[in-house]
C-alpha cells in the first residue's frame, strides 16, 4: 500500500451466493464474485484457523481441504470450488477426539507459534489419506509448500510419522486424555488404604 | 478416616469393580478430591528427583539450590505445550482473529518517498467518502515513543518527515476492507523530497539533513545514532603473534520471516478505556507507549496479548499502527482492525542490521589468544528501536567463552532511509560471533592445530569473569565441544573429507535474560512478577505477563509451578494474556522469561508450598521438613500411608482466609563493572553451544547444501526437552538462512526489492540437514531448577560452522553472507583462475598436519578440564578472572599488576587514525562539544 498513485481496485465483484460443503456442513454465504476462498472462510464461514501468512501461496498457511487434495485458499476463487467439499483445522477432529495428525503435532513438537500449523496438518493429512506409509522423502515433499519458522521441520516430519504409523494401526491412538477435554477432575488422590495399626 | 466428600447418602464407599478398578461408591460423579480418572496417587518419580535428596537424577554439576522442592512431577520431562491443542485444532486466537461486534477496518497510508518533509495533508476527500469512520495522521499524536526510553524517535504517524519507503503518514478506518483501501487513494499529500543516505559508510558523514536530530547530544551533523569503544586488557600481547587474522565482513539484513502478519485490534470501550489487542512480545513496553502517546494513563489501558504467530525479535517493539488503530479507535467509537500484508510486514521490519564488520585477532606462541579486535558498523535503517543495545551486544558478546589477553571494540549505528532494523534472534552477537568463530578456524589453520583443540585450550572456567566483567556461573562449553566431537566423528572426518565435502566448526554464547531492565525507574522494580492464586477447586490459577510467542514459555511456567506443588499440569491454569491481570513482567526478549519468570513463579509457588505444608503439619502432626509432596498428596517421610490429600491440607490452609494467594518475584543480582556500557551484555547467567556441520558442495555450480549439524547446547537444564530440541533445531533453521540464502535485497535506488516471502528465500523443509540436538546440563546456580536460556544462542554457532564448513570443503573463505550459489561460484571461479586452473573438479580441499603446538594446546586442554571440573562442582564460587591464563593473579587488580592495563571507553587521540569503519564516528564531536568549540 505504498504511494499516492493507487491502480483502482478491481471492479467490486457482483454478488452471488456461494455454497459449500465446509467440515461437513452445508454452507451457504453471500459473497462477491471475485472474492478467495480464504477470504470467505475467514470473513464469511468463520473458520478462522485457516490462516493469512503471505497472501501470495508463499507460506501455505491458508492451506485446505478440497475434495480431499489440499490447495492454497488464497490463490483460489471461492466461486472456483463452489459445492466443493472443504476440510478446514476445523475439520480433522471428531468432536472432542482430536485426530492421531493433531495429536501427533501437539505431542511431538511440530507445533511451536502454531500460526503455520493449520496449514501443515491439511497439507499432512491429505498424505495420510492416502498414503499410510510414507517415506521421510515423501513427507517431505507433502509439506515443501509450508513454511514454518520455528521448529526447523524437524519435529513436523516425526510427528507425521508418529500420526501415520497410527493410521497404519501399528500404534494405539492417544486415549481420550489427549482429547482437549483431558480428565476433568485430577485434582487428588483418594485416601489411601491404610495398612494395619494406624489409627489416622 | 474421615469422610469430608460424600455426596450422597450411603456413598463415599470405595469398591472395586469386576474389571479390577477401584471406584468411588455410589457416585455418578467422581467427588473433589478423588482423582477423577486417575483416583490413585503415582508413584514418586525418582528417576527425576536429584540423587543429592534421595532421587536418582545424577548431578554432574553438583547440588542446586531448587533440589529440596523438586518432586519429580514435570521438570525435566518432555511435555507437550500446555496450549498445543488449541493451536492444532485452529482455536488459538492470533491477531487477526480478534472479532468484534460493530469492529470497522483501518489501512494506513505509507511514505512512496525514501526521504521527505511532509508539507501538508489533505484529508477532505477522504472524509466525504462514504463509508469512511475515521481519519487520522500524525497531528493526532505528535508525542514520541521508542521501545527504549532513551532512544524514542518514533511516532504513530509522520509528524514532520517520512524517513523510508514505507513510513506510516496517515490512517483511515472504514466499513469495510475495500473502501479503506479506496480511501487510500483520496489523500492528497504534498511532500518535498530530501536527499536520502543508503549506505551506512555514507552516515558517518556530515549531512544537510540528518534523518533524526538530538540536539546537543548529535554527534556532529552524521547520521550516527550510536557509537561505543570499549578496550579492555593488555595491548602490548598482541605486538608479536605467532598467528594473527584481519577479516572483513558483508553481512546483508535478514527478516525474522514470522509467518503471522503483525496485526492490531483496538476497542475504546464505552468506559472509556482502551482494549487494545496485539500479538507482541513486550505487551509492557506497548502499554507504556501507548500511555504516552495517546495521553491515557496506564490504569486506562488494557493490553491484551494474543497468540503470536512467531516474533524472533520481530514484535518487540511497540508499533506505530498499534498508535494508529487506538487514536482511529477513539474518533470513531468503535474497534479498529488493522491487519498487515506481507509487504508492510517488511516495511516496519526490526530485522537483523545488513552490518560490515572487522574482526582482527592475534595468538601468541603457547596458541593464547592474545586480542580481539572487532569494528562493527551496523544499519539501523529510519529509527533507533532497539539499535542502541544491538549497538554494544555486537562487540560485548564477543568477549566470551574464550579467555581473552585484550579486546577492543568500537562500534556505529547509523540511521539511514530503510525500514527500521532492530532484535532479531541472537540479538546482535549474531554477525560477529561468526566473523569471530570463522577467525579462530582461520588461526587454527595458520598454527596447524585442530580448531576443536584451539577453543578447548581457551576457554574460560564456569564461575568466571570475562575480559569486560560480565559474571559467568555454569559453563558446560568444554562438555559441549566435546560431544560434537565425539558425535560427528569429527577427529576422522576434519580435513579428511574428500573435495566437496566438509565439516565445521562454530562456537556461541549468549545472555540469559538481560541484567537490567529497559525502564529502570524505579531502579527496584522486578525484571518479573508472577501470582499465584489457588482456590477452593485445588486448581491453580498462575498470572503472568511473560509473552508465549510459541517458544512455550505459558507451558515452562505451568512446568516449574506444577513441579513445586507436585500437582498434575492440567491443574495449572496460566493466565498470562491481560495486563489488567497480569503482573507486570518486561517481556519476551533477551532469551530471559524461562530464567527470570520461572525463577518467579517457583518463588510464588513456594510460598503456596509452604502454606499446604504448614496446613498438613496442623494435620498429622509431622513437621514440614519431614513430610512429601507428591501426585496430589501430602504425607509422612518415613510412612507414606500417614498423609493428607492435597484438597484436604488446601481447605485446611483455607480456613478463614479463603483462596491462597502468592506472589513471586525475580530481580538479576548486582553484577558487572562501572565502565560506561557496562550493563549491556550483562545476564545473570550465559548460555553456551557448539556446532558442528558437514555440507556439501557443489563445486561446479556453487551450491551448497548443509546435510548433518551436531548441535550441543547447554541451557543449564532442560525444563522440557522436548522444546528445547525444538527451539535448538529451529535455529539452525533460521541461521542456515542466513547463511544459504536470506536477505533483504536493497536495489540502487534503494528500494526493498524483495518484500515478499516468494522472493525472500526462507529454507524450505528440503534444505533442511538432519540435526542432532545434544542438550548439555551445567546446572545454573541461579537458574531454575539449573535452567538457563534456549531460545536465541542455539542460534549462533550454525553460521560459522556452516560457513567453516564450505572451507573445508572446497579451501575457500568467502565473507559474505550469505553463501548464495554465485557468491561461492565467483569465489571458486577466483580460485581457479589464481591457481591456473581449468576444471574446478582438480581444485584441492584443505589438508591439516599437525604442527608441534597441537600437543601443547591439548595437553593445556587436559588441564584446564581437570580445573573446570572442580571448579563446576566447588562451593567456592570466587571468580576466575580473566588474565589467570596470561600468568596474572586473580586476586590484585588487573590494572595494578600489568602496565598498560586498559579499561576504556573512549579512545586515546593517538588511536584515531588506526580505528576501522565504525571507528570513525570517533573523529566527530558532538554538539555539545562543538558549541564549547565556538
Amino acid at each position: 500500500m505504498v504511494g499516492t498513485e493507487h491502480v483502482d481496485m478491481l471492479p467490486v465483484g457482483a454478488k452471488e451466493i456461494w455454497s459449500a460443503k465446509v467440515n461437513g456442513e452445508d454452507v451457504e454465504v453471500l459473497t462477491t464474485s471475485n472474492a478467495t476462498l480464504l477470504d470467505v472462510l475467514r470473513d464469511k464461514v468463520g473458520t478462522l484457523g485457516v490462516k493469512r501468512g503471505c497472501d501470495l501461496g508463499t507460506c501455505g498457511c491458508c492451506t485446505v481441504m478440497v475434495d480431499g487434495q489440499p490447495q492454497l485458499s488464497c490463490l483460489t476463487f471461492a466461486g472456483q470450488v463452489s459445492q466443493c467439499e472443504i476440510i478446514t483445522v476445523e475439520g480433522l477432529a471428531d468432536g472432542a477426539h482430536l485426530a492421531p495428525i493433531q495429536n501427533c503435532f501437539a505431542k511431538y513438537g511440530g507445533s511451536q507459534c502454531g500460526f503455520c500449523t493449520p496449514g501443515f496438518l491439511i497439507s499432512a493429512q491429505s498424505l495420510l489419506n492416502t498414503n499410510t506409509s510414507p517415506t521421510d522423502e515423501e513427507v517431505k515433499t507433502a509439506i515443501e509448500g509450508n513454511l514454518c519458522r520455528c521448529t526447523g521441520y524437524q519435529q513436523i516430519v516425526e510427528s507425521i510419522q508418529a500420526a501415520a504409523a497410527i493410521h497404519r494401526g501399528e500404534v494405539e491412538a492417544e486415549a481420550p486424555a489427549s482429547s482437549p477435554h483431558p480428565d476433568p477432575h485430577p485434582s487428588g488422590p483418594e485416601e489411601p488404604q491404610m495398612p494395619p495399626g494406624h489409627a489416622r | 478416616m474421615s469422610g469430608g466428600y460424600k455426596q450422597q447418602p450411603g456413598g463415599g464407599g470405595n469398591i472395586t469393580r469386576k474389571d479390577g478398578k477401584r471406584v468411588a461408591g455410589k457416585q455418578s460423579f467422581p467427588p473433589p478430591g478423588s482423582g477423577g480418572s486417575r483416583p490413585q496417587m503415582a508413584e514418586r518419580d525418582l528417576q527425576f528427583i536429584p540423587e543429592m535428596v534421595g532421587g536418582r537424577e545424577k548431578q554432574p554439576a553438583g547440588a542446586h539450590v531448587h533440589d529440596r522442592i523438586r518432586t519429580g512431577t514435570t521438570v525435566g520431562k518432555s511435555m507437550k505445550l500446555v496450549d498445543s491443542n488449541a493451536k492444532v485444532t485452529g482455536q488459538a486466537w492470533y491477531g487477526d482473529d480478534v472479532r468484534l461486534p460493530n469492529e470497522c477496518v483501518a489501512k494506513i497510508l505509507r511514505s512512496p518517498h525514501h526521504y521527505a518533509k511532509v508539507i501538508s495533508i489533505d484529508t477532505s476527500k477522504v472524509e466525504a467518502l462514504p463509508g469512511v469512520l475515521a481519519v487520522a495522521t500524525g497531528q493526532d499524536s505528535t508525542t514520541s515513543f521508542g521501545v527504549l526510553p532513551v532512544t524514542k524517535d518514533e511516532h504513530a504517524m509522520a509528524v514532520d518527515k517520512v524517513r523510508h519507503v514505507g513510513d506510516l503518514v496517515a490512517c483511515v478506518a472504514a466499513v469495510d476492507e475495500a473502501t479503506a483501501l479506496h480511501a487510500l487513494s483520496l489523500f492528497e499529500v504534498e511532500y518535498e523530497e530530501l536527499e536520502p543516505v543508503f549506505d551506512p559508510k555514507k552516515g558517518l558523514e556530515d549531512a544537510d539533513e540528518p534523518i533524526h536530530w538530538r540536539g546537543k547530544y548529535h554527534l556532529a551533523k552524521t547520521n550516527v545514532q550510536k557509537r561505543v569503544f570499549q578496550e579492555f586488557g593488555d595491548r602490548s600481547l598482541i605486538d608479536k603473534p605467532s598467528a594473527s587474522n584481519h577479516n572483513k565482513w558483508t553481512m546483508k539484513g535478514v527478516h525474522h520471516g514470522f509467518t503471522e502478519p503483525h496485526a492490531v485490534v483496538a476497542h475504546w470501550d464505552p468506559n472509556g478505556r482502551l482494549q487494545l489487542y496485539t500479538p507482541s512480545q513486550v505487551p509492557h513496553y506497548t502499554h507504556r507507549a501507548l500511555s504516552t502517546v495517546l495521553a491515557v494513563p496506564m490504569h486506562q489501558i488494557n493490553v491484551i496479548r494474543t497468540f503470536v504467530g512467531g516474533g524472533f525479535g520481530g514484535k518487540s517493539d511497540p508499533f506505530p499502527h498499534e498508535m494508529c488503530a487506538a487514536l482511529l479507535s477513539r474518533k470513531c467509537g468503535r474497534p479498529v482492525r488493522i491487519t498487515f500484508d506481507r509487504e508492510e510486514v517488511y516495511m516496519i521490519n526490526r530485522g537483523r542490521h545488513p552490518s560490515h564488520i572487522e574482526v582482527k585477532m592475534s595468538a601468541d606462541k603457547e596458541a593464547r589468544i592474545t586480542g580481539f579486535d572487532i569494528d562493527a558498523l551496523i544499519d539501523g535503517g529510519g529509527f533507533a528501536s532497539f539499535g542502541h543495545v544491538t549497538s554494544y551486544y555486537n562487540g560485548v558478546l564477543a568477549t566470551a567463552p574464550y579467555e581473552l589477553g585484550s579486546f577492543h571494540y568500537t562500534g556505529a549505528r547509523v540511521w539511514t532511509n530503510k525500514p527500521a532494523s532492530g532484535a532479531m534472534r541472537g540479538h546482535g552477537a549474531v554477525n560477529t560471533r561468526c566473523a569471530v568463530e570463522v577467525g579462530l578456524d582461520q588461526m587454527a589453520e595458520d598454527l596447524s592445530i585442530d580448531p576443536i583443540d584451539l577453543r578447548l585450550a581457551n576457554l574460560l572456567p564456569p564461575h568466571s569473569r570475562t575480559i569486560s566483567g560480565f559474571r559467568i556461573t555454569s559453563n558446560g562449553m568444554r562438555e559441549a565441544l566435546e560431544r560434537v566431537r565425539e558425535g560427528s566423528d569429527w577427529d576422522n572426518k576434519f580435513r579428511q573429507l574428500p573435495l566437496g565435502k566438509g565439516i565445521g566448526i562454530g562456537c556461541g554464547f549468549f545472555i540469559s535474560g538481560s541484567g537490567l531492565p529497559i525502564h529502570w525507574d524505579p531502579n527496584k522494580f522486578p525484571h518479573a512478577t508472577v501470582h499465584i492464586q489457588v482456590d477452593m477447586d485445588g486448581g491453580v490459577t498462575v498470572h503472568s505477563g511473560a509473552a508465549d510467542i510459541g517458544q512455550g514459555s505459558t507451558t515452562a511456567i505451568a512446568q516449574v509451578v506444577a513441579e513445586v506443588l507436585a500437582l498434575p499440569i492440567e491443574m495449572i491454569h496460566v493466565r498470562s494474556h491481560e495486563s489488567d491481570t497480569s503482573p507486570v513482567d518486561l517481556g519476551s526478549y533477551s532469551s530471559r522469561v524461562t530464567f527470570m519468570n520461572a525463577n518467579a513463579a517457583i518463588r510464588a509457588a513456594i510460598e503456596i508450598r509452604d502454606k499446604l505444608l504448614n496446613a498438613a503439619w496442623e494435620m498429622i502432626g509431622y513437621h514440614p521438613d519431614l513430610l512429601v509432596l507428591n501426585d496430589r498428596r501430602i504425607y509422612y517421610k518415613h510412612d507414606p500411608s500417614i498423609g493428607v490429600s492435597y484438597l484436604k491440607a488446601l481447605h485446611k490452609a483455607q480456613e478463614d482466609k479463603g483462596a491462597l494467594i502468592s506472589s513471586g518475584a525475580y530481580r538479576s543480582p548486582p553484577m558487572g563493572g562501572i565502565h560506561k556500557g557496562a550493563a549491556a551484555g550483562l545476564a545473570p547467567a550465559y548460555s553456551f553451544s557448539a556446532y558442528v556441520a558437514e555440507t556439501d558442495v557443489d563445486i561446479e555450480t556453487g551450491k551448497i547444501k548443509c546435510t548433518n549439524v551436531w548441535a550441543a547446547h547447554d541451557c543449564g537444564r532442560a525444563l522440557n526437552p522436548l522444546a528445547v530440541k525444538g527451539q535448538i533445531i529451529g535455529s539452525c533453521h533460521m541461521g542456515l538462512g542466513q547463511v544459504i540464502s536470506e536477505e533483504m535485497v536493497y536495489g540502487r535506488t534503494g528500494h526493498l526489492q524483495n518484500a515478499n516471502l516468494l522472493e525472500y528465500k526462507i529454507p524450505s523443509v528440503h534444505e533442511m540437514p538432519n540435526v542432532v540436538p545434544i542438550i548439555v546440563e551445567s546446572c545454573d546456580p541461579e537458574g531454575p531448577f539449573g535452567a538457563k536460556e534456549a531460545g536465541e544462542g542455539p542460534l549462533l554457532p550454525i553460521l560459522p560452522a556452516v560457513v567453516n564448513s564450505v572451507y573445508d570443503a572446497i579451501g575457500i573463505r568467502i565473507n559474505d553472507l550469505p553463501l548464495t550459489p554465485d557468491t561461492v561460484y565467483f569465489a571458486i571461479e577466483k580460485k581457479m583462475k589464481a591457481q591456473s586452473v581449468d576444471d574446478p573438479l582438480e581444485l584441492e580441499s584443505p589438508r591439516l598436519i599437525h604442527s608441534a603446538m597441537q600437543q601443547v594446546v591439548v595437553e593445556r586442554a587436559a588441564q584446564h578440564k581437570v580445573r573446570d571440573v572442580a571448579r563446576q562442582r566447588s562451593d567456592d564460587t570466587s571468580a576466575y578472572v580473566n588474565g589467570v591464563l596470561f600468568g596474572f593473579d586473580p586476586n590484585i587488580p588487573l590494572e595494578d599488576q600489568v602496565e598498560g592495563w586498559r579499561s576504556a571507553t573512549e579512545p586515546l587521540p593517538d588511536q584515531l587514525a588506526e580505528l576501522g569503519f565504525a571507528g570513525k564516528a570517533w573523529l566527530k564531536k558532538e554538539q555539545r562539544e562543538l558549541e564549547g568549540d565556538n
